[in-house]
């Protein structure tokens, strides 16, 4: 459940970030360079949702994830 | 022999108009954009008068511009949608600009073309947003800001824009930073560096801070007539008392004879001479000396008498101190040819767009060369001076040959350019 909805808020902010981007084409197994997102981009996806969650998580917990759904289990993790 | 540099085009987004035709159409008509703030200030100020860019949409600007090639429609699109105001402004008038200078169907090559970010504390008004948020969750800082907060920022994305690759870098000069801008766009196509500069004067975006500021040192106006908005801007009128603060975006390219010619595109206008000097002063007063040589200067390099200008834009803030010099030192060099020497002040319309009030005020001074008349004077009920020829309330049809635009900043810089009527169009068209 939990991760479900942070994957939703995910979403909407990586919207928000590329707004040229059609949201058909984000899926969970996705890298975000795949979406077009830059290294800043992908910085700003992190801050961004964890703002939106309300979490304050140290971003060297991001080092190891390559993928959306990397990204949403380290927030899941702190979110519960 | 240096060869010819003129303006090949020009773009701008004021409050008296979002676009070179409205524009030109405000400053025939006198239209001032001076009124009231609409946005309250927070914490309130004593001085809530300006003449702002209102109700400014970035995507519906954009979206407006006709044979824009898409593509690059695109890229402004991805490159300025969430950056800050002041940004926007500028992508909207380098837009208008470029297509001005007929370059969206041109291919210069990149090495050859410059870029000048005429503006000075810029994003002071977007640090002041987020220092509330900032001071109570430093950790949702956006990490866009390590870029944004840069003035380099405007650097690298017009660049990437247009796809520029010759000299590139910011310029300052308080309120003279506009002309230092184009002054220096002028001398790196005289120097061969480039063919081609685009020069950007920036929004002054002031933070309540800042606007306190101006109110605190004495600089700024509109105490006096703090109920009569429209009224509270008067250069050269001994009811002055300060300047009113303005927002404008606006942009030139600068372009050799030779890269012109090979475009067949015609100088709208171009440029004889243009000097910068300093008074050796901290503060922020005048200095009649200073004014008087920056004139003297930009005429000796365009090779023109005082004679032959028919035409100056003057500084003319509504400071009476600032008015008072200026009107001295235009006596100095100008003697008795003042007689035949029109005088106006965009700053009447515009408000002070400080550091894009050089560009602001060189795109006036071409529309009006381009459309043969002087635009009015508002509020100069009584001058300062009697025996100088301002423009009244109603604009004068005159066709100029030559023209001077002055700036002067605190810190003691002073600047002055001198324009030619699109002299390669006559001769070459």
């Amino acid at each position: 459940m939990a991760k479900e909805y942070v994957y939703e808020v995910v979403k909407k902010v990586i919207m928000e970030v590329l707004p040229d981007l059609d949201s058909d084409i984000i899926s969970i197994e996705k890298q975000l360079k795949d979406l077009g997102a830059n290294s800043i981009d992908r910085m700003e996806v992190v801050t961004m949702s964890m703002e939106e969650l309300g979490l304050k998580i140290p971003l060297m917990s991001f080092a190891q994830v390559s993928n959306i759904e990397g990204l949403v289990d380290v927030l899941t993790e702190n979110y519960n | 022999m240096n060869q010819p540099v003129g303006i090949t085009g020009m773009g701008i987004l004021s409050s008296i108009g979002d676009d070179l035709s409205t524009f030109s159409i405000s400053l025939r008509n006198g239209k001032s954009g001076i009124k009231q703030m609409p946005g309250k200030k927070e914490p309130d100020l004593s001085v809530e008068i300006a003449a702002e860019i209102e109700k400014f949409s970035f995507l519906e600007k954009l979206s407006q511009f006709k044979n824009v090639p898409e593509e690059k429609l695109q890229k402004a699109r991805r490159l300025g949608q969430r950056a800050p105001f002041v940004v926007q402004t500028s992508i909207i008038s380098a837009v208008e600009a470029w297509k001005n200078a007929q370059l969206f169907n041109a291919s210069p090559a990149s090495e050859r073309v410059g870029l000048i970010i005429a503006g000075q504390n810029s994003t002071q008004n977007y640090q002041y947003n987020l220092i509330s948020k900032f001071r109570e969750n430093p950790e949702y800082l956006s990490p866009r800001y390590a870029l944004e907060f840069l003035e380099t920022n405007q650097v690298g994305i017009l660049s990437e824009l247009f796809d520029i690759k010759g000299e590139g870098f910011v310029v300052g000069g308080a309120s003279a930073t506009g002309n230092v801008g184009i002054i220096k766009g002028f001398h790196s196509i005289l120097a061969g560096l480039v063919d081609i500069c685009l020069v950007v004067g920036v929004v002054a975006d002031l933070s309540p801070l800042d606007i306190q500021g101006f109110i605190n040192i004495g600089a700024m106006g509109g105490k006096k007539y703090f109920n009569q908005p429209e009224k509270a801007c008067r250069p050269f009128d001994t009811q002055h008392e300060g300047f009113i603060y303005g927002q404008a975006s606006a942009c030139v390219i600068l372009e050799s004879e030779l890269s012109a010619c090979k475009r067949s595109v015609p100088f709208q206008a171009e440029i004889k001479g243009g000097s910068v000097n300093l008074d050796s002063n901290s503060s922020a007063n005048p200095n009649v000396n200073g004014e008087r040589k920056a004139m003297v200067s930009a005429l000796k390099q365009s090779g023109l008498p005082a004679s032959d200008v028919d035409y100056l834009n003057t500084h003319g803030s509504s400071s009476p101190l600032g008015d008072k010099t200026e009107v001295e030192a235009i006596c100095d060099v100008f003697s008795s040819h003042t007689s035949d020497l029109w005088l106006n002040a965009t700053k009447g319309l515009t408000g002070h767009c400080l550091y894009s009030a050089g560009v602001v005020e060189f795109i006036a001074t071409i529309l009006q060369m381009r459309d043969g008349f002087i635009h009015p004077n508002k509020n100069l009920e009584e001058p300062i001076h009697k025996g100088l020829k301002f423009c009244g309330e109603e604009a004068v049809d005159h066709r100029i040959n030559i023209a001077m635009s002055n700036s002067f900043g605190f810190g003691g810089i002073n600047t002055s350019v001198v324009l030619k009527h699109g002299a390669v169009y006559d001769a070459v068209y």
